[in-house]
């Protein structure tokens, strides 16, 4: 009796992946320490080797000259503005495109008919590289940043749609037959079955979208811009400005980062029933 | 005389009307308040198929099932709640959430809903994880959070299909013990599918013995331990266990597939 008592007393046993956690716990300050040692000795061997000229500086720039192009941006405010314009763009792109794309795909679960319908048309455009399409938006839209949210939101679209109508289909059948057993509609099963079931594949698809509403963004303005990371890159690279590009790639590289740890932020939100 | 659960002629095929297909054949049985009922029978005796008949959730071939003499064939009824062997928690839902889920679906006030659950968690010896989430329960804890999300609803009939089978041993034991404490003075109506001939002899007032393709009952058993017991240890011990336990086992062995009776 004794013995069930405490077998049933017994809350979260899950020794094996708390011990896998702790010690990748235990490991983490040491990684930190040898990817910032990495970078340090990458970053110090760049710029001693284009100082000392053994690697060209105008064809490979140097982090100090990278540094200087991003202070004087940030002191006059062009920094910002293409910052500005580029997360703009960005986040309104992905609200629309990933957002926008998740409530589609999950809204297909309603109908079993227009989602097979939809399926070639959804999987030709997602066959449609963002580039090709690009300069269409550009006519279509004009120049200024409405053709790049449009353009986001195309590179989004589908990849949210796709991974969350997946998520959907893969709604758990007994847990539907619940549902009908206690008389629940059709609606009501959608909410409270199918949603949060497939809230891991809407947020994989956010996650996924980060890095291609970015791409959406910069090809936008590669195209045609008047502000923002992309055009600051086509104007250096125009100029033979090494410094001035590759510090665009350092902000867009830091832009991901920072849109990667919003959203994962999201994820623990969303999915918190999974730590 | 209207029974509380009523099943006539029930026949049931998968894809063509070929025979082969057949999986239930001409069943008839029913349950009455505050009995329990088990069925026993080999793989393939199509246990799952009546259970989501009954239920509702399939629509059979032939025949009907009544609720209190009202037909409910292939129509989910609020008198009917049923457990499985996976407990069916939502993991993104705190245990009190998902004890609620019927009663959310029912379209109890939120407030009403949370107070007739709470009422259950000291039953149900799952005092203090209200707020947990499923991954962080025992398996035994999950089946009782499952038990009690169908009973909250107050279903007239409780259906469980092998609700126990994943648990080990002395927690099954013990869950089995609540179970029978729980229908003794609820007066539910419980229908129980199971492989395991001993947890039928042991829970039972009554025992359907079914044979396999086509799905047929061969025997019905009345089920007198000489206990009112609800401990399952104590009616596990009684004198006449070993008789029922063999009989059924006999009666399971000896039942003949179609195919043997065609040759014979």
């Amino acid at each position: 009796m004794t013995a069930i008592a405490t077998t049933e007393g017994v809350i979260a046993p899950t020794p094996a992946r708390r011990k896998a956690r702790g010690s990748d716990r235990g490991r983490r300050p040491l990684l930190v320490v040898l990817q910032v040692l990495i970078v340090a000795v990458l970053l110090t061997a760049w710029e001693v080797g284009s100082s000392a000229g053994w690697i060209s500086s105008f064809l490979f720039s140097s982090p100090s000259g990278i540094a200087s192009v991003l202070s004087n941006a940030a002191a006059s405010g062009a920094l910002w503005t293409d910052i500005g314009t580029t997360a703009y763009e960005t986040v309104l792109g992905f609200a629309i495109g990933a957002i926008g794309g998740s409530v589609l795909g999950l809204a297909l679960w309603y109908s079993r008919f227009v989602a097979d319908l939809s399926a070639p048309f959804v999987a030709a455009i997602g066959s449609i590289p963002v580039l090709s399409i690009a300069p269409i938006m550009i006519i279509w839209f004009g120049t200024g940043v409405t053709s790049k949210i449009v353009i986001v939101a195309f590179s989004c679209i589908i990849v949210a749609l796709t991974n969350s109508y997946r998520g959907a289909q893969r709604a758990d059948r007994d847990l539907l037959n619940l549902m009908r057993s206690f008389g629940a509609s059709k609606s009501q099963a959608f909410l409270k079955v199918v949603v949060p079931g497939a809230m891991p594949w809407v947020v994989n698809g956010l996650k996924l979208n980060v890095g291609f509403a970015i791409i959406g963004a910069i090809v936008g303005e590669y195209i045609s811009s008047q502000a923002g990371i992309g055009h600051m890159i086509v104007i250096g690279s125009g100029s033979f400005q090494m410094n001035v590009v590759l510090a665009g790639v350092v902000v867009v590289m830091a832009m991901v980062i920072v849109f990667s740890l919003i959203v994962g932020l999201l994820e623990r939100t969303i999915l918190h029933w999974e730590r | 005389m209207t029974h509380t659960l009523e099943v006539r002629d029930i026949s049931h095929r998968y894809g063509t009307d070929d025979s082969a297909n057949l999986v239930l054949s001409n069943l008839n049985f029913h349950a009455d308040a505050g009995e329990f009922v088990s069925f026993v029978g080999p793989s393939g005796c199509g246990k799952s198929t009546l259970f989501n008949i009954i239920t509702g959730l399939l629509a059979p071939s032939e025949g009907s099932v009544l609720v209190d003499g009202v037909e409910t064939t292939g129509q989910p009824t609020r008198k009917i709640g049923y457990v499985l062997q996976k407990d069916l928690l939502m993991p993104w839902r705190t245990v009190m959430r998902n004890v609620v889920l019927g009663l959310e679906v029912h379209g109890v006030p939120k407030a009403e809903a949370t107070e007739r659950a709470r009422a259950l968690f000291a039953e149900y010896h799952l005092e203090g994880v209200e707020n947990k989430f499923p991954a962080q329960l025992s398996g035994g804890m999950r089946q009782r959070a499952a038990l009690m999300r169908t009973m909250v609803t107050e279903p007239e009939i409780v259906l469980m299909d092998e609700a126990y089978k994943a648990l080990d041993y002395p927690l099954k034991i013990q869950l089995e013990s609540e179970l029978m404490e729980n229908v003794k003075k609820s007066g539910k109506t419980v229908v129980f599918v199971t492989h395991d001939i001993e947890e039928a002899v042991t829970l039972s007032d009554r025992v359907y013995v079914l044979k396999a393709h086509p799905g047929e009952i061969v025997e019905e058993i009345r089920i007198d331990l000489g206990t009112d017991s609800p401990r399952i240890n104590e009616r596990r011990l009684a004198t006449p266990f070993n008789d029922y336990y063999e009989h059924i086992w006999r009666s399971i062995g000896t039942a003949p597939a179609r195919n043997e009776e065609k040759a014979a």
